[in-house]
């Protein structure tokens, strides 16, 4: 009961108010971001994470990483949840994990029953977001308590697991995806070594001494990459929006959900724990569970509510699972969380075992922000349904300069240097024309928030072993993990050879 | 799939590989008190880069190309878009924050098919004054301010 306990200092820190204007703020904006056509989760937390940073500037540091991360973690399930808007009303979806709620929602919205879908996706999404929480408040400690036995071999091979996994799942070539994960391996060895003092790769160019900022790379390859994507191809035409007349689901309605929100929530969260296979894989696997589920799969496809409610809960149990890998062992399943690793490590604070001892505030803050965050997404979205589906008639003309302009705002702010604004320019093309190529960029990502923790912790492991690489078989739970993640490359390489279908996960 | 950009792109990546490879030689190969130097992840690294590149262009023979979509790319918005930018962040320091975002946003807009100058210039200067005045003087933050030649 230990966690309970915790939970309720958690709940003092996220009810104070300043942290619930940041939740709500943060769950607004991440709603309208996810909304929006062309930004997702992922550009989203990226755009507005230099934007906290400066928010945040009068806090101390420990409060100001609660604060922005309860922002930061309200965008994120704000955006996954807006998502589905756009999936039912335009049958656009908004980010990769809601392209199976088009699937039935848009046939929903077409029979009138729109409101009925955006309401059950509210509530469905509601509902997961309870039961990762609830999860997640259990599992942390005692995971924490297991990892905190680890030593540097063993975490070396675990966050080598990690970047197995997210490069095996990554994108249409696994092959690209490993390219991704080293460049952004050896990205972030420019620098001054942290462990020797040593530069490296700097060239006596003063702004590379501190290495590549993380924020500024992020920011160009996800906000940016995606803005000069529409620039070159958007058509201009402007497509059909359906309107919403009733809100609230039928009694029917929501008996024939319940279910499927269950299992789509459950589904979702052990999905979401994996590294690697985040939302989007969640949500497939769920609408496949409910189909052979069904009595009546004939009306998958056709506006089955089922097939709305069971992805959405998934999508966002999903969510709230992949932050248990987070915060309790320091890895980054997905490329959102692993900006958000960014974020808190930009404070200071190591996400990983320790965070639960060490900023105590900091993990159950943002725990319990996260369930206020999930009520809040709740009241604000079943009355605002219809003010959500106006943002999409944003005019693109005004929207994509302005996310350009917040995206220089947000770098300059926080680094205060012409060469990172040109590195964040250099980032948003490279971004687009890797994205465009079906070279995953979360792996860059993930790879360049690691990189100096798998580097510090496989030095510190070979030095205790003299510089003998067999340490880090000969430790048993390392040689575990380094097993699965050659499993994890293997098995999807075999299925592929084999002439299966892998179900690959796309960038959420 | 594009195999002109899979191939140019594999080539990079293992040239890449090679300048970390070959520039890691330079870095001292052991830390004090330990056998282990600075130089072997990224050395390690370079070398696993330039493996995987010549896999992907080893598998550039192997699909064939896909049809690619009749998007039409709007290549000259694309690249004004791309210069404003440039300007503006090069720019953005010697003029200040508030001059150059309003004239990048007012290019911005036009650019991107806004129809009127009044409401292009109206939000331009909403956002650029409105972030300026929130940011700096509310926030205390830090934005490059007028350029003193104005004498304000």
């Amino acid at each position: 009961m230990e966690a309970l306990q915790y939970l309720a200092d958690g709940f003092t820190i996220a009810l104070q108010w300043h942290n619930l204007v940041y939740a709500f703020v943060g769950v607004l904006i991440g709603t309208s971001v996810g909304v929006l056509p062309g930004i997702g989760p992922m550009s989203g937390v990226a755009l507005l994470l230099p934007v906290t940073a400066s928010l945040t500037n009068g806090l101390s540091p420990e409060q100001a990483a609660a604060s922005a991360l309860i922002l930061l973690a309200g965008v994120y399930y704000g955006a996954m949840y807006g998502g589905s808007t756009t999936s039912i009303l335009l049958n656009t979806p908004g980010e990769s994990s809601s392209v199976v709620t088009t699937l039935d929602g848009y046939q929903m919205a077409r029979q009138g029953r729109a409101g009925a879908a955006l309401s059950i996706a509210a509530i469905g999404s509601f509902v997961a977001g309870i039961v990762a929480l609830v999860a997640l408040v259990f599992l942390a400690q005692p995971l924490s308590e297991v990892a905190l036995t680890f030593g540097p071999a063993e975490y070396f091979s675990l966050m080598i697991l990690g970047l197995c996994a997210v490069s095996g799942l990554g994108g249409k070539s696994m092959t690209k995806a490993l390219i991704m994960t080293v460049f952004g391996l050896l990205l972030a060895t420019i620098g001054i070594d942290n462990v020797s003092g040593v530069a490296r790769f700097t060239y006596d160019i003063p702004d590379l001494y501190q290495g590549l900022e993380f924020l500024t790379i992020a920011v160009g390859l996800f906000a940016l990459g995606e803005v000069f994507k529409t620039i070159l191809e958007a058509d201009g035409t402007e497509a059909q929006l359906i309107k919403v007349d009733r809100i609230l689901p039928t009694k029917a309605d929501l008996k024939r959900s319940a279910a499927p929100i269950a299992r789509g929530s459950l589904l979702g969260f052990f999905i979401g724990l994996l590294p690697g296979a985040g939302a989007t894989l969640a949500s497939f696997f769920s609408y496949i569970v409910e189909k052979k589920v069904s009595r009546q799969p004939e009306r998958f496809g056709k506006g089955a509510i089922e097939g709305v409610a069971a992805p959405e809960s998934a999508n966002n149990a999903a969510s709230g699972g992949a932050m248990i890998p987070l915060l309790t062992l320091g890895i980054p399943g997905s490329g959102t969380t692993a900006i958000l690793m960014g974020a808190l490590l930009m404070y200071n604070v190591q996400p990983g075992p320790l965070l639960f001892s060490d900023h105590p505030q900091v993990a159950w803050g943002l725990i319990a922000s996260m369930f206020i965050g999930n009520v809040m997404l709740l009241i604000l979205n079943l009355p605002l349904v219809k003010v959500f589906a106006k943002i999409i008639e944003t005019p693109p003309q005004y929207l994509i300069p302005l996310i350009i302009a917040i995206s220089v705002f947000g770098v300059y702010a926080v680094q205060i240097s012409t060469f990172d604004l040109m590195l964040l320019i250099a980032c948003g093309v490279a971004g687009y024309l890797l994205a465009k190529n079906d070279f995953p960029l979360a792996p860059l990502v993930l790879g360049l928030v690691l990189g100096p923790m798998i580097e510090n912790n496989m030095r510190r492991a070979l030095t205790t072993s003299n510089g003998d690489f067999l340490i880090f078989l000969q430790k048993p739970l390392s040689a575990i993990f380094l097993a699965c993640a050659l499993l994890w490359l293997v098995v999807p390489m075999i299925l592929k050879l084999r002439g299966r279908q892998v179900v690959v996960n796309e960038e959420a | 799939m594009n195999k002109t950009f899979d191939r140019t792109s594999s080539i990079l990546f293992a040239l890449i590989g090679a300048l970390f490879v070959a520039e890691s030689r330079n870095i001292s190969t052991s830390a004090y008190g330990s056998e282990v130097g600075p130089n072997l992840f990224p050395m390690g690294l370079g070398i696993i880069l330039i493996l995987l590149s010549l896999r992907l262009f080893w598998e550039t023979f192997r699909y064939r190309e896909s049809v690619t979509s009749a998007v039409v790319l709007r290549h000259k918005r694309f690249l004004l878009m791309l210069l404003a930018t440039v300007l503006y962040a090069w720019f953005l320091e010697d003029i200040g924050y508030v001059i150059s975002t309003f004239f990048f946003l007012l290019a911005g807009f036009r650019l991107m098919g806004s129809a009127s100058w009044w409401k292009s210039a109206a939000v331009a200067l909403a956002f650029s004054g409105g972030v300026y005045a929130v940011y700096v003087h509310i926030l205390k933050g830090t934005l490059p301010g007028f350029p003193t030649w104005l004498g304000l």
